[in-house]
């Protein structure tokens, strides 16, 4: 039992609607800041509990849990008196694998026979009357008239859900941790609870009460009630301290969890964020799935224990379903290219089927910035430092100084492990360009070694096709062989010395790094190749 | 082992202990209890309760019009009308024939004095009233066609839910419930129908489908509707005997159905208790006052509207049904009356049906109010007077 797909329509960053399907087990999503990861995580916890930030909904309905454009094109319609329907936020959790009859039926967005929740926060037709009036009147309406809104929880179904009926237990670890105000953790109350039978809760909610009984019976604090009330006549209504006997499960609020004697709250997040992830995996009520939804645990972990996480993660997501937001390719490489989600655009991208090698070599270099080729727009695949240097300073040179990065496009050196990006970049169809050398063998180096992704339109190989310039210094010196005592000035060499391209060549081939480095720095704009000026407007290519 | 069984109760006979019984003995899988009335369905969670503290999790007990909106109409409303796919749909109990035409200040059209009806081909006024909810007379064909539109899911998700089903007070089905209950039997689930067809209610069914077995004839469609394929057993024995009337009640009583094997007095020791009245009386109405004065019994009447001793308490027969009375005091309409003097009078299925209901409420004494001449013979009935019973 897991969830297999998530709908999610005009909530907080997402205008209109956005889908993503889920895998068993670990799920990792990437994406820009602002691309909505953990509004992807909040929401799939809020229409699973009904919690957002640790505080049940219902209550608290808000007009900033609507997109703004949505909110404004409604407001927009409004005033120019036009009867626009109101906004609704919609999150649908689709679940798969699972024999729930109870939550099967067509009372989904997309009318089709499924298994799985609807959460609506919607417009109370009850209050039809007020709101027509209200528009009618002519009241300058300046928000979404959040008053006349309810939350509408259902099974597809069509029946009303509570977190309780809701079969898959789900358990969101964000970076900041929501409590209740004394300080015991809400969600780390609810991972214990959830794993509690029903037997066990009603004894813990049995000793809480015998405690509390014991508490307003104790001698001192009567004596103290009989003073306060003795003294505090504001009216003839009698005043006493008592603990909160209101809700029925209030042991949750009130019992403070001990990690060694310390109070929970108050040991590192690093270590509440271990410890909770641990506590939500290894849940073992057997009747019920757990979904562990883990926000960017990078954040306040260190190293070790980041790797302590991740190790807690992949040894026991055994039958549980893990969804995490991450910036850091390490965590992504660690856990798995394979589970990757790709957030651009409010649309996803997953990593399909990887050729297997492909896979463990990424996984085996942790911290290997795959995720850079993987998040921008487009990506230029380099050799090494100089390659790297060269190819920025002919992009700044034809965009007025902008670095390639500004514009979303990532120049990354990647030695000689080109075939493996290629092997991502085709499969998730992200535009990337090599830029090559040819090794003076242009016919096996470029053609032959390349031919496997001649079909794709996304992979673009950029080398320079004359054997006899084999790599990038003599190319470069080619290209300015016009001039070649203004490329000894900038690279710090005597044109008198060094007065054949021969000769300048040579010297740069053992300098690599400083005179590409003097080349990007110098006011001077040099020639490039033409291999490098094509790659630069493939970068400016729709 | 899959079994399905209609079981044929006698009044008085246990039925609600049964199914509490079966369904506590249950020990995998959810069982769904659903009961044609409000009333019974209480009767049958209090029972589970008091046996129980609680109300075990996987036992559900649910009237059949709730049942039918929960698990019929809902998951797949809008498959047959798109529509209604947002829709909060409710239900609407119809005392009469749903969906007549309305003119523009509310009253219905009339050809030749007749109200007119919206067709199937109307589909939302056929079936729902102008706020969405459901006509009581048209949801369970409304199930069957969304059951066959969704090609059957409909009722495999209802066994996947409910490995046993009981269906109490099945004499009160008809039309496409029936169609319904063969679809069950045919499911994956255990479906336990128990009812007695001597206790029909006539208020709320105005389908023409399956008209013959309308009047309590559940037996009669089990036996031929079914087809060789579906199984079902039916059990007249389980529920024969009676913890509640005396033999002179069950024998009185079983003359209105003799077609059906004759329910009969149980010899448990705690069910009989020694009393000087006892039996099946008749009494003249002068005798009435005094006669409620001192035996005081609950007096049965067909309506509010039928002349009683208002001192004393009184129940239309349709509203005594379940309940157990020490003594009864019957005011029996004339056709009822026609009965009484000659069990051949084809007296009419609704009101044979209440008689028999009221006839059966009493453990001690069922008595007629009823004018009589000392000479008359009126079988199976002692007459009754202050100066002296006479037998005869
Ligand atoms: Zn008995």
């Amino acid at each position: 039992m897991r969830i297999g797909k998530v709908n999610i329509e005009n909530y907080k960053c997402f205008e209109g609607r956005f889908s993503a399907f889920f895998n068993e087990g670990i799920n990792i999503i990437v994406g820009d800041n602002e691309a909505g990861k953990s509004t992807i995580l909040e929401s799939i916890n809020l229409a699973l509990t009904g919690v957002l930030n640790g505080r049940y909904l219902k209550n608290e309905l808000s007009q900033y849990l609507f997109n703004y454009n949505v909110v404004n094109t409604y407001l927009e319609s409004l005033r120019q008196g036009q009867n626009p329907s109101l906004p609704e936020i919609l999150i649908e959790v689709f679940f798969d694998e699972c024999e729930l009859p109870l939550f099967e039926g067509n009372g989904n967005s997309e009318k089709v026979n499924g298994c799985g929740v609807i959460f609506k926060i919607e417009f109370d037709s009850t209050y039809q009357g007020e709101y027509e009036a209200l528009v009618a009147e002519g009241n300058d309406i300046t928000t979404v008239p959040i008053e006349y809104y309810k939350i509408n929880w259902k099974s597809f179904a069509r029946d009303s859900v509570t977190a309780r009926s809701i079969p898959i237990k789900s358990v969101l670890i964000d970076s900041t941790s929501s409590k209740y105000q004394n300080g015991s953790d809400v969600y780390l109350s609810r991972i214990i609870r959830n794993d509690l039978e029903d037997s066990e809760r009603v004894k813990l909610s049995q000793a809480y009460r015998k405690m509390k009984d014991t508490f307003i019976d104790d001698a001192s604090v009567r004596a103290i009630n009989e003073k306060i009330s003795g003294k505090a006549k504001i009216s003839d209504k009698n005043l006493s301290i008592s603990v909160d006997l209101s809700t029925q499960n209030s042991w949750e609020t009130t019992l403070m969890t001990y990690l060694d004697n310390v109070p929970f709250h108050q040991i590192g997040k690093g270590e509440q964020c271990i410890i909770k992830t641990n506590l939500a995996i290894r849940h073992e009520k057997s009747k019920e799935a757990n979904l562990v939804l883990l926000e960017e645990p990078e954040n306040h972990l260190s190293h070790s224990k980041l790797n302590l996480l991740i190790k807690a993660v992949t040894d026991s997501c055994d039958g549980k379903q893990v969804i995490i937001s991450t910036h850091s390719s390490y965590v992504a490489n660690k856990l798995g290219l394979e589970n990757l989600i790709l957030l651009n655009d409010q649309t996803v991208t997953r990593l399909p089927e990887l050729p297997t090698e492909t896979f463990t070599f990424f996984k085996k270099l942790p911290g290997y910035q795959t995720l850079r080729m993987l998040l921008c727009r487009k990506a230029v695949l380099v050799e090494g430092d100089s390659d790297e240097l060269i190819f920025q300073r002919a992009y700044m040179d034809a965009h007025g100084g902008r670095l390639p990065i500004e514009d979303g496009i990532d120049v990354i050196s990647v030695k000689l492990t080109f075939k493996r990006f290629l092997d991502i970049a085709i499969k998730i169809n992200q535009p990337v360009a090599v830029i090559t050398d040819n090794d003076s063998d242009y016919a096996n180096k470029i053609t032959k070694k390349y031919k496997d992704y001649v079909g794709y339109k996304c992979v673009n190989i950029f080398a320079d096709d004359r054997d006899e310039l084999n790599t990038l210094e003599p190319q470069f010196v080619d290209a300015n062989i016009a001039d070649l005592a203004t490329l000894c000035d900038i690279v710090s060499i005597s044109s008198g010395t060094y007065d054949t391209a021969k000769k300048v060549s040579d010297y740069m081939v053992g300098h690599k790094t400083g005179w590409a480095l003097k080349v990007f720095e110098s006011d001077t704009a040099l020639q490039y190749p033409e291999y490098i000026n094509n790659a630069v407007v493939w970068c400016d290519e729709k | 082992m899959k079994n399905n069984k209609l079981i044929i109760a006698a009044a008085g006979s246990g039925k609600t202990t049964f199914l509490v019984n079966q369904a506590l003995a249950v020990e995998s899988g959810a069982v769904l209890i659903t009961t044609y009335t409000e009333a019974n369905g209480r009767e049958i969670r209090d029972r589970i309760v008091a046996k129980k503290g609680c109300m075990p999790s996987n036992i559900t007990v649910q009237t059949w019009f709730a049942f039918l909106l929960q698990h019929g109409v809902r998951p797949y409303q809008s498959v047959l009308n798109d529509s209604i796919h947002s829709h909060d749909i409710g239900f609407f109990l119809s005392s009469e024939k749903s969906g007549k035409k309305l003119d523009a200040e509310g009253n219905p059209v009339l050809i030749k004095g007749r109200p007119i009806y919206w067709g199937g081909k109307d589909f939302l006024r056929y079936y729902f009233t102008s706020r969405f909810n459901i006509y009581s007379d048209k949801i369970s064909k409304f199930v069957f066609n969304t059951d066959k539109a969704t090609k059957g899911k409909l009722i495999s998700r209802i066994s996947r839910i409910y490995k046993n089903i009981y269906i109490d007070e099945v004499q009160d089905l008809a039309g496409f419930d029936l169609e319904l209950i063969k679809l069950m039997f045919k499911s994956n689930s255990s479906v336990i129908l128990v009812g007695d067809p001597r206790q029909v209610t006539y208020l709320t069914h105005h389908s023409t489908k399956y008209g013959k077995y309308a009047n309590g004839q559940i037996k009669l469609f089990v036996e031929k509707e079914l087809g060789k394929r579906i199984q079902c057993e039916v059990d007249e024995t389980t529920l024969s005997a009676s913890h509640r009337n005396n033999q002179a009640i069950c024998e009185y009583s079983a003359k209105l159905y003799p077609d059906l094997p004759a329910p009969f007095a149980c010899e448990c020791d705690s069910c009989r208790v020694d009393d000087a009245h006892v039996g099946v009386f008749m009494i003249k109405p002068s005798e009435v006052d005094q006669y409620l004065s001192t035996y005081k019994p609950v007096q049965l009447r067909w309506s509010s509207a039928s002349k009683i001793n208002s001192n004393f308490p009184a129940l239309n027969f349709g509203e005594s049904k379940g309940a157990t009375m020490d003594r009864v005091l019957i005011y029996p309409t004339n056709p009822m009356k026609e009965w009484i003097k000659n069990n051949a009078y084809a007296l009419k299925n609704e009101g044979r049906s209440k008689l028999y209901v009221g006839l059966t409420r009493a453990r001690l004494s069922s008595t007629i109010v009823m004018d009589y001449q000392e000479s008359n013979c009126i079988d199976g009935v002692t007459f009754f007077t202050f100066t002296g019973n006479v037998v005869n």
